[in-house]
């Protein structure tokens, strides 16, 4: 295993770890901007800029792709690696000076505001950082966006600037967008969530209990021709709200109780009811005890907390 | 013309033995006529005349000149005076010939022996006329490696090339050397890539055979995207089988079985060449399976692209091979590890590959005989801007800018003073008069803020404005900047931005300054080579004309007086005619005067617009 030296101190990676991760294994920190972990590094932001001293010449390479291959010395701190980091970053707030997410890394690298006029035009302070673009061919298969234009004109869309007509609406290009370009809005009137700035509106699957919002159509497909899995119960759940799909879950426990308790109780809960020909998506029999609550109140409080469940991991 | 094509020749022998035959057929060839079908000549008409001469020659019997005599050729570099024809009896080079001239040249020099005298070439300075090649400065001081047969062989015939001693270094190649032995003697030699960054070919060949990884591919980088550059195209378009023949050796010297060359789709000539020449070859057997018996399979795929200029850029131009966007990666793993596909791939320019057959034939060590201690050989370059002579040159490495402009070039246009020569295409620099003197090299270049590039040649007189001219390549590098990343997206902007303002007559102090911070940033940041270099038309116009930048910013005033804005009209009253002119144009009413009195021009008025300058038929108007 190589060893990086990162601004004094020794750790030993694997071949072809990158110098960020070896800054990261340090605990130095380096910021990045165009960086994702999920992600191959495009390199493009160049704010993670360090300087490789090779002995006899110093070279300004990006930590987040420049991968080690034999042991190396590298300075996060040196005036040039800072002068050129302070650099892009100005440029940068040059060209969305109103962005609080870039403001506040800036801060934290020291710059203070940009000496130079906006010269460029931009898409809602986008960045063009790529994140997006990468997680959608990348993670999620689709390349509804991509980059189009050149140079100064560059700017991300779906093809020809229209709304793309492969996005399945799944929110991920929102979700990692540093600088919040990217935003979903709901359209109640027709029940579709867009992706904006891109004006692609897919529809959003009404749960099959409750009739709220469960996830984008297609997303919903998606997930089927992924997930591989072709079990009924699957599919049930997965056309049901988070709310529904606890209740359906906690319905589905407590019969596993009940059957162990013996038959008497069984009939007590109402199994004739479900023999009665409950739909399988039916979240529970009216009977059902143990998830009686009102399905309104149920939907919204099952939404919370599902959200904030999925959050949970990303901050890690 | 290809004659009796089917044989496929299975050994060099075979090929031996084609050789003479060719020759022995086409040999007495004491009349014949070469036009010239470059794009630059072609555009001129050159096609016509290459089909009148041959209607002659028919008409004529075929006794007196054989129809096959009258052949097309690739450009003789003096584009200029195009179209060009040269006759045989006597290597007469007529120039600027039109449709009206072919019968008189047919019947004068063809059939007659005698030169048609208003056709030769003449000396702007000497007015003495040329009648042969040799005869003219322009091809005086050259030395002709790359370019030796472009001009005399018939492009779109293979024979032709085989007559005039193709396909030999490859058949020396296969048949008597080791792919290490190749790679030694392309070592020796010293070659330098062509395309722009000079790298020693020798050390990248090898790089990429040792290289982990199997296919390997070999790659001819015919993008050439500078402004006004056409060295590659004369190559691709005059003599497809040399950049050929130069691969098939590298591939078997890297263990490639798979080439592509890459062409911008505005060359549809050389892409045509190259794919006859292609096909030719596979009939053959120099291409496809089993070349020349000796077992080694290599083939070639011509990839058109879509023209931008970053696509010269080499994991660009991969990118877009692989069917991409042309956008630059990171190159800290190299494109002979991974490069095309991910697989080891050597990338050389046209230039580079056509110096290939001239090694092997001659030797490492007479390549190495020319040029200086660290540049071997010989360099094309496009000599354009305000020269006499401009044109396609292939000059040894070491020979002086002065003799290339003043030599060979002729000069300045108009008599008038040089300023600056730029050379390395947009991201190059300005080189000025006290360094006409310097040796042409790869590292005298850098040493003075420029480069050698791909071998743009751009002379300025001394009313460019070089603040302009920085303006004007900073200007096209930003358009061309794929916007990948930041510093050169945004940086080119800022940068663009400042001299904008300077340009305008509204510089700040400390522009310069900001200017060269910026080009700094760049240079360190910015993600591949058009980034890192953006910024040398700037620096080294600061560096080597700082009083211009100055005088635009502290002064108001463009000396070179092209800045609009930045210098004053006024009217030489002996000049002036009274003609009323420009009194009549003013769209500001600044002019008075009446007839017979000379015109005058009130500055409190003037605009500055110009619209007098281009208007006076008696050139009265001055910039001042
Ligand atoms: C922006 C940019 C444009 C380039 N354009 C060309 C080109 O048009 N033709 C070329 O041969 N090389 C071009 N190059 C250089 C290539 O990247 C590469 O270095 C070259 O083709 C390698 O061949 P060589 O070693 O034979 O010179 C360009 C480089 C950059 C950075
Ligand atoms: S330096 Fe310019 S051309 Fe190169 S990747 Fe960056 S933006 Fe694109
Ligand atoms: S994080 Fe490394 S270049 Fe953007």
């Amino acid at each position: 295993m190589p060893t990086v030296t990162i601004d004094g101190k020794c750790v030993d990676v694997p071949r072809d770890a990158t110098i960020l991760d070896a800054a990261r294994e340090a605990a130095i920190w380096i910021p990045t901007l165009c960086y994702h972990p999920a992600l191959a590094p495009q390199a493009m932001c160049r704010l993670c800029m360090v300087e490789l001293d090779r002995g006899d010449w110093k070279q300004l390479v990006t930590a987040c792709n420049y991968p080690v291959r034999r042991d190396i010395v590298v300075s996060t701190t040196s005036d040039a690696a800072v002068r050129a980091r302070q650099g892009v970053m100005r440029l940068l707030l040059a060209r969305a000076p109103e962005s609080q997410p870039l403001l506040a890394l800036a801060r934290r690298m020291g710059v203070e505001g940009t000496p130079y006029p906006t010269v460029s035009q931009t898409q809602r302070d986008c960045i063009l950082c790529g994140l997006c673009t990468s997680i959608c061919a990348e993670v999620i298969g689709r390349a509804a966006i991509g980059f189009c234009g050149r140079g100064q004109t560059r700017a991300v869309s779906a093809p020809f600037r229209q709304p793309s007509e492969v996005c399945i609406g799944c929110g991920a290009c929102a979700v990692v967008c540093p600088v919040g370009t990217i935003r979903l809005r709901f359209h109640e009137d027709t029940n579709e969530i867009e992706i904006s700035p891109f004006k692609t509106r897919v529809k959003l699957q009404p749960c099959e209990s409750c009739g709220g919002r469960v996830a984008p159509v297609p997303v919903v497909e998606e997930v089927f021709r992924k997930g591989k899995i072709d079990v009924e119960k699957f599919r049930g759940l997965v056309r049901l709200c988070p709310a529904c799909r606890r209740k359906r879950a906690a319905a589905d426990a407590a019969k596993a109780v009940v059957c162990e308790a013996g038959p008497m109780y069984r009939t007590a809960v109402g199994e004739p009811a479900r023999r009665g020909g409950a739909a399988p998506g039916d979240v529970a029999g009216p009977a059902c005890p143990a998830v009686g609550d009102a399905p309104a109140a149920g939907a919204a409080r099952g939404r919370s907390s599902a959200r904030r469940k999925t959050r949970a991991p990303r901050r890690r | 013309m290809t004659v009796a094509a089917t044989n496929r020749f299975g050994s060099p022998a075979d090929l031996e033995q084609a050789r003479e035959e060719i020759r022995r057929r086409t040999r007495p060839a004491a009349r014949s006529v070469r036009v010239c079908i470059g794009t630059g000549c072609a555009a001129k008409g050159s096609r016509r005349l290459y089909d009148l001469f041959r209607q002659a020659a028919h008409e004529a019997g075929g006794g007196l000149i054989a129809v096959e005599a009258v052949k097309c050729v690739g450009c003789h570099g003096l584009c200029e005076r195009g179209p060009i024809v040269v006759v045989q009896p006597g290597d007469v080079l007529y120039q600027q010939v039109e449709e009206p001239d072919v019968p008189e040249v047919f019947r004068e020099t063809v059939v007659g022996g005698r030169v048609v005298e208003r056709l030769l070439y003449q000396d702007p300075a000497t007015k003495a006329r040329a009648r042969t090649a040799a005869e003219i400065p322009f091809y005086k001081a050259q030395q002709r490696i790359v370019l030796a047969h472009n001009g005399e062989i018939d492009p779109r015939s293979i024979d032709d090339y085989i007559a005039f001693g193709g396909y030999s270094a490859l058949a020396k190649a296969l048949s008597a050397m080791t792919p290490e032995q190749v790679l030694e003697e392309v070592e020796k030699s010293g070659l330098r890539g062509r395309g722009g960054g000079g790298f020693p070919t020798g050390r990248k060949w090898r790089s990429c055979r040792e290289a982990h990884g199997q296919p390997k591919y070999v790659i001819c980088n015919g993008d050439e995207g500078d402004p006004g550059a056409f060295m590659d195209r004369s190559v691709m378009e005059g003599n497809p089988h040399s950049v050929i023949e130069g691969m098939i050796i590298g591939a078997y010297a890297i263990g490639s079985s798979q080439g592509y060359i890459y062409v911008r789709n505005e060359y549809p000539l050389a892409v045509e060449h190259l794919r006859e020449a292609i096909g030719q070859a596979r009939e053959r057997g120099l291409l496809g399976r089993d070349i020349l018996g000796s077992g080694f399979d290599f083939d070639i795929r011509i990839n058109r692209g879509g023209g931008a200029f970053v696509c010269g850029e080499s994991t660009a131009l991969m990118a877009s091979l692989e069917g991409r966007p042309g956008e630059p990666r990171a190159k800290y793993v190299h494109t002979v590890e991974h490069g095309l596909w991910d697989k080891p791939t050597n990338l050389n320019n046209v230039e580079t590959w056509a110096n290939v057959p001239a090694i092997i034939n001659r030797g490492g060590d007479w390549l190495a005989s020319i040029g200086t201690a660290k540049s071997k050989g010989t360099k094309v370059f496009s000599l354009v801007g305000n020269v006499v002579n401009t044109g396609l040159i292939e000059v040894p490495m070491g020979i002086t800018l002065r003799q290339i402009i003043f030599g060979i070039g002729g000069g300045v246009e108009d008599g008038k003073a040089f300023k600056a020569v730029q050379t390395g295409g947009p991201s190059g620099g300005c080189i000025p008069a006290r360094f006409l003197d310097t040796p042409v090299d790869f590292d005298e270049l850098t040493r003075l803020g420029s480069m050698m590039g791909s071998g743009g040649m751009i002379v300025m007189d001394e009313d460019t404005c070089m603040v302009n001219v920085a303006r004007y390549f900073l200007n096209f590098l930003r358009e061309e900047s794929c916007g990948k990343c930041t510093p050169c997206r945004e940086g080119l902007a800022q940068m663009l931005h400042v001299l904008d303002r300077i340009t305008h007559g509204k510089g700040e102090a400390g522009d310069v300054e900001r200017l060269e911070e910026m080009a700094d940033l760049l240079a360190g940041t910015a993600l591949c080579a058009l980034g890192k270099t953006a910024a040398n038309p700037v620096l080294s116009t600061v560096r080597h004309f700082r009083d211009e930048y100055d005088a635009h910013i502290v002064d108001r005033r463009c000396p070179a007086k092209e800045c609009r804005g930045l210098f004053r009209y006024a009217i030489e009253a002996e000049k002036c005619k009274a003609c009323g002119i420009c009194k009549k144009n003013c769209p500001a009413d600044a002019i008075t005067g009446a007839k017979k009195v000379a015109h005058v021009i009130d500055q409190a008025k003037c605009t500055l617009c110009g619209t007098c300058f281009d208007k006076c038929p008696f050139d009265a108007i001055l910039k001042v």
